[in-house]
């Protein structure tokens, strides 16, 4: 997967092609909501805002969708984490005001010639 | 320089008794940002890109004193996210100005003219607004996609410097911008009146919508060259004099990514105001187990390579002013002939 791709949707499966710690820090790195599936299966949607993996037992940190928290987790009671939620940071918003400018620009007739 | 008296002496007088207590590492601006919810999605930003509990979330006002007292740093910025959405700002101010702190409350303006109108904040010399201004009307409606932010902007700069604020601006210059129209630039925000202007080069956040636009360190010493190589007199830059020099290409820095510490909804960042490798619960925490050595340009992380951004390089050449007497000279003869 390319670091530009978005990582919305992605369902990784811990295993030989994908370890956990790679998932965790794509998780950490992830501007959207995911969903932690614990060791025992149960599940915590929210937001990853920090991992900790310098330490004797490393950890995640997570608000959860309601914003309450931080909740800590250890990397040893995660089985996986799925990507969930929306990519905040997919730029659609700047996408969409480039789309407008340029619409703008042609209808008034102003479009720059592409090196001026 | 523009930077008060009053201003410069406790700045000065804090670095020394840091140089004089040994501390390696000290702050000197702590980056406060009570929020990330913004009015605006500018095409450069990577700051406000979260999900909606995130972006619901405040800093309470004890929460920023208490990072305040942890970091002693004399001066705090407060950014964000766009800090007039924050429900305490008034509060948050008035306690910092309280404790003789020196805030840059770093806004778009959008909301200011009806805080002044509603007298949220006093003017104080401790007090200014950072206005960000990324150029003339056509340059920063385009770099904060969205028309019409320029002209009220500009009116609410009017409006502070009307009830004795203290303003100035703070200009991000990505590749593209045209030496020429920034010269201009300064030119207006001088004749508005504004006490001094804060540039730097944008940094490339990866998160930022807009990935083409970004200075690479070459083009931003031959950019910075042009706009600053023949400065005006009337020109007045609220920043180090030995930091334009370094964004000219005329000195070589490395970062100081403890000089701007940040603290915000998760906790104090590692390493710096622009880069997001994890949260310290702690300020002490923070300085003593971050990798500092990983960060900077000497480092050969790649997140540093091109980074010229005033967080990191403008604390180096403050650290320079005061621990030379060719770095303090150099400032005074920059100052006093305002020749960069």
């Amino acid at each position: 997967m390319k670091d530009t791709e978005s990582l919305e949707g992605w369902v990784p499966e811990i295993g030989d092609r994908v370890t956990l710690e790679e998932v965790i820090e794509r998780a950490f790195d992830y501007r959207g909501n995911v969903t932690v599936v614990r060791a025992d299966g149960a599940r915590l949607e929210g937001y990853v805002f920090n991992r900790n993996r310098d330490v004797p037992v490393p950890f995640i940190q997570v608000f959860d969708r309601a914003g309450a928290g931080p909740y800590d987790i250890l990397y040893s009671d995660i089985r996986t984490i799925l990507f969930t939620g929306k990519d905040t940071a997919a730029g659609g918003s700047y996408a969409a005001w480039l789309r407008a400018k340029e619409g703008s620009k042609q209808r008034s007739g102003t479009t720059p010639a592409p090196d001026a | 320089m523009s930077v008060p008296l009053s201003q410069m002496w406790a700045v000065a007088s804090y670095v020394v008794k840091q140089r004089l207590a040994g501390r390696a590492r000290y702050p000197l601006v702590l980056m406060l940002e009570p929020l990330f919810r913004c009015n605006l999605a500018c095409a450069g930003c990577g700051k406000i890109q979260y999900p909606a509990q995130i972006l619901r979330k405040d800093l309470t006002v004890e929460q920023c004193l208490r990072a305040v007292e942890e970091c002693g740093a004399p001066i705090v910025s407060i950014p964000g996210g766009e800090p007039l959405m924050y429900p305490e700002i008034g509060r948050l101010v008035q306690e910092l100005v309280a404790r003789k702190k020196y805030v840059y409350l770093c806004t778009n303006a959008l909301l200011l003219r009806e805080k002044l109108d509603a007298d949220v904040f006093a003017p104080s010399k401790y007090l200014s607004f950072s206005i960000h201004m990324d150029g003339l009307r056509e340059e920063h409606d385009e770099a904060v996609c969205r028309d019409g932010v320029y002209d009220e902007a500009v009116e609410a700069i009017r409006a502070a410097l009307r009830r004795g604020f203290r303003v100035t601006t703070n200009t991000t210059l990505f590749d593209g911008a045209n030496p020429l129209r920034t010269r201009e630039f300064f030119d207006t925000m001088m004749d508005l009146g504004v006490e001094g202007m804060m540039i730097s080069p944008g940094y490339s956040y990866a998160k930022a919508p807009d990935q083409e636009h970004f200075l690479r360190r070459q083009r931003a010493h031959e950019l910075f060259s042009r706009i600053l190589s023949s400065p005006k007199r009337r020109w007045k830059f609220n920043q180090s004099p030995l930091f334009l020099q370094f964004l000219m290409g005329k000195r070589d820095y490395e970062c100081t990514p403890w000089g701007n510490p940040t603290y915000n909804v998760f906790g104090w960042q590692r390493p710096c105001y622009l880069l997001q490798e994890g949260y310290a619960a702690t300020f002490q925490e923070l300085i003593e187990t971050t990798k500092w050595e990983h960060y900077g340009r000497k480092s050969g992380n790649d997140k540093c390579r091109d980074c010229m951004v005033h967080c990191g390089y403008e604390p180096t050449a403050v650290n320079h002013t005061f621990s030379s007497w060719r770095g303090f000279r150099d400032t005074v003869a920059a100052t006093l002939t305002g020749r960069f």
